[in-house]
């Protein structure tokens, strides 16, 4: 906007800011490293990195299973999404057929629906299919979301109707003007698909809470809020500082996934984020 | 061309099953339930409206309510500022380094809440956190950040500006960068102040982002769950017992026709707050 030199001032206020977002990550990422007695009595010092924390965390946290069943929630899930969303998006974004807008108005008011209205009914329905505790439940509820329709259409519309006639005109199926030439052109849209939907899935936490409460089919996030409910009921136990190294070693180890993938993909992610606020 | 014709049907059906399953069946399902005593087994008996008129006498249901206001404003009005404030100091276009800052301010939105959450509950521990150690080296007092209830609120709701504030810059950065460049050169030919130009041409045009940014952030926070459950478990004496832990409470209590009833009245209130948003933020001169 204003075309003149930022000062001095607008540097070191925006060093500082980007300073206080960052710490809280550097502080439990370092301390996490620390000797555990170590982040009670000098919890600013950084001094000689050892990874008994996470010996200690790996022995009494099943943060393995977490993993391993939050990679196959986001697999299946994120496949489900990348499929289709914009196979949905692309009807209608290029057809037009009776009943098109009152099925798009449909799309739009679920984007409406508080995602916290549907935990009770949905688990109810769930108890009554036999399906808590199950990967299923995990997976199905919200797999194909109005949201990312919403998004995907938008992205499609941009795409000329010549590329799509000519597709029909070499001979390609309606299926395969989807795969062979939407699907190429909106790959960087694509992308930032990906990018959201792996960081929604990985840090969901509201429903696979209530969906599950055996240890073999908890997520990743439910495994890590279950350690701290636990150090949060026994605050009189023996070791303080131990609970507290492996605390902070689950939490770093945790954050790690979706950090990489950020600071590597960082322009789709902020498409990602961008792409919500054009609705508004 | 009958294929052509079912084509469309065929591609946006996958969507409609999904939400006639685990949308619509449930909805109407807990519509239902919500005029119904259930306990989770046994028999359901029709009550009526039994549930609502419990919930809107019951102390408890308007404490929730009125939690998540207080969360309410702690939150939105702070980061609607520090978000236009951080939006206009990354927004000049001769800024260097603004990829670096930009991923500094939104890392914490990337980060898992439940992680966070967890480190907060160290961070903020009363008797053995960085923070209250930090305060006693000053020759300060400790503060029963988590433990009392003056302050849990506040600690709770600066884990959720510490999150989201990037977020909120970015969306607000975006609205910035639409207005072109020209309108400023031309305010400040007819003499127009810094602060005037912010007022009368900056504000104004990023509108429609700050009422995107109010709706997400009103729902989010009427919404609020994560934060509480992990960090205070909604207490001390229910001071973080937010609408959203509130509406859980429900189904650790099995009382999930009062749960459903809940979930109704909650919902109304977020559409209301949203509509109302919307209503106050909408640029003057726009119908839509």
């Amino acid at each position: 906007m204003n075309p003149t030199r930022p000062g001095v001032a607008q540097y070191v206020l925006l060093t500082l800011l980007a300073l206080a977002f960052l710490y809280p990550i550097w502080w439990a990422i370092s301390s996490s490293f620390k000797p555990a007695a170590e982040i009670i009595t000098s919890p600013l010092s950084i001094g000689a990195p050892t990874l008994d924390n996470y010996r200690a965390m790996f022995a009494d946290v099943p943060i393995g299973t977490g993993f391993a069943n939050t990679a196959l929630v986001l697999a299946v899930k994120g496949a489900m999404t990348m499929f289709f969303c914009p196979l949905a998006g692309y009807a209608f974004a290029k057809y037009t057929f009776p009943g098109k807008d009152l099925l798009f108005g449909v799309v739009l008011l679920t984007l409406m629906l508080p995602t916290l209205v549907l935990i009770i009914p949905l688990l109810l329905e769930m108890s009554a299919l036999g399906w808590v505790n199950t990967y299923q439940a995990l997976i199905l509820p919200g797999s194909i979301d109005a949201f990312s329709i919403f998004w995907m259409r938008q992205t499609i519309a941009a795409i000329p109707d010549e590329l799509i006639d000519a597709g029909r005109v070499d001979g390609a199926g309606e299926f395969g003007i989807f795969a062979k030439v939407v699907l190429p052109v909106i790959r960087p849209g694509m992308a930032a698909l990906a990018v959201l939907t792996t960081m929604n899935v990985y840090n969901d936490f509201v429903w696979p809470v209530v969906a599950v409460n055996d240890t073999s089919h908890q997520t990743l996030q439910v495994v890590l809020a279950t350690l701290a409910q636990n150090i949060t009921g026994n605050r009189i136990g023996a070791d303080f500082a131990a609970v507290w190294g492996e605390l902070l070693a689950a939490g770093s180890i945790a954050m790690l996934p979706l950090l990489v993938i950020f600071v590597l993909l960082q322009r789709h992610f902020i498409n990602g984020i961008l792409a919500g606020s054009v609705k508004g | 061309m009958r294929s052509v014709r079912l084509t469309p049907y065929l591609f946006v059906a996958p969507f409609f099953v999904v939400f006639a399953a685990f949308g619509i069946y449930p909805l109407i399902y807990a519509l239902q339930l919500s005029f119904m005593r259930w306990r989770g087994a046994g028999a359901a008996h029709w009550v009526g409206a039994d549930n609502y008129l419990y919930l809107l006498t019951s102390p408890e249901f308007w404490a929730s309510l009125g939690n998540s206001a207080v969360m309410w404003l702690l939150i939105v009005p702070i980061q609607v500022v520090a978000g236009l404030g951080g939006a206009v100091l990354l927004a000049n276009a001769r800024l260097r380094l603004r990829g670096l800052y930009r991923v500094a301010f939104i890392a914490p939105f990337v980060t898992p809440l439940v992680a966070m959450a967890q480190v907060w509950i160290v961070v903020f521990d009363q008797d053995h956190g960085p923070v209250n150690y930090l305060l006693n080296l000053a020759g300060l007092p400790d503060v029963g950040w988590l433990t009392s209830t003056v302050w849990a609120k506040p600690t709770l709701a600066l884990l959720f500006l510490w999150k989201t504030t990037g977020f909120a810059i970015i969306i607000l950065l975006a609205g910035l960068q639409a207005v072109p460049g020209g309108v400023y050169e031309a305010a400040a030919l007819d003499g127009a102040s810094r602060w005037r130009q912010f007022w009368s041409i900056t504000v104004p045009l990023v509108r429609r982002s700050m009422a995107f940014l109010v709706v997400v952030q009103t729902l989010a926070v009427f919404q609020m769950f994560a934060e509480p459950f992990v960090v205070t478990e909604g207490g001390p004496y229910g001071s973080t017992t937010t609408a959203g832990l509130y509406l859980y409470e429900h189904i650790t209590a099995s009382d999930l026709g009062t749960g459903a009833a809940n979930s109704f009245l909650l919902v109304l209130l977020v559409f209301g707050l949203s509509l109302g948003a919307v209503r106050l933020l909408r640029p003057k001169d726009e119908v839509s």
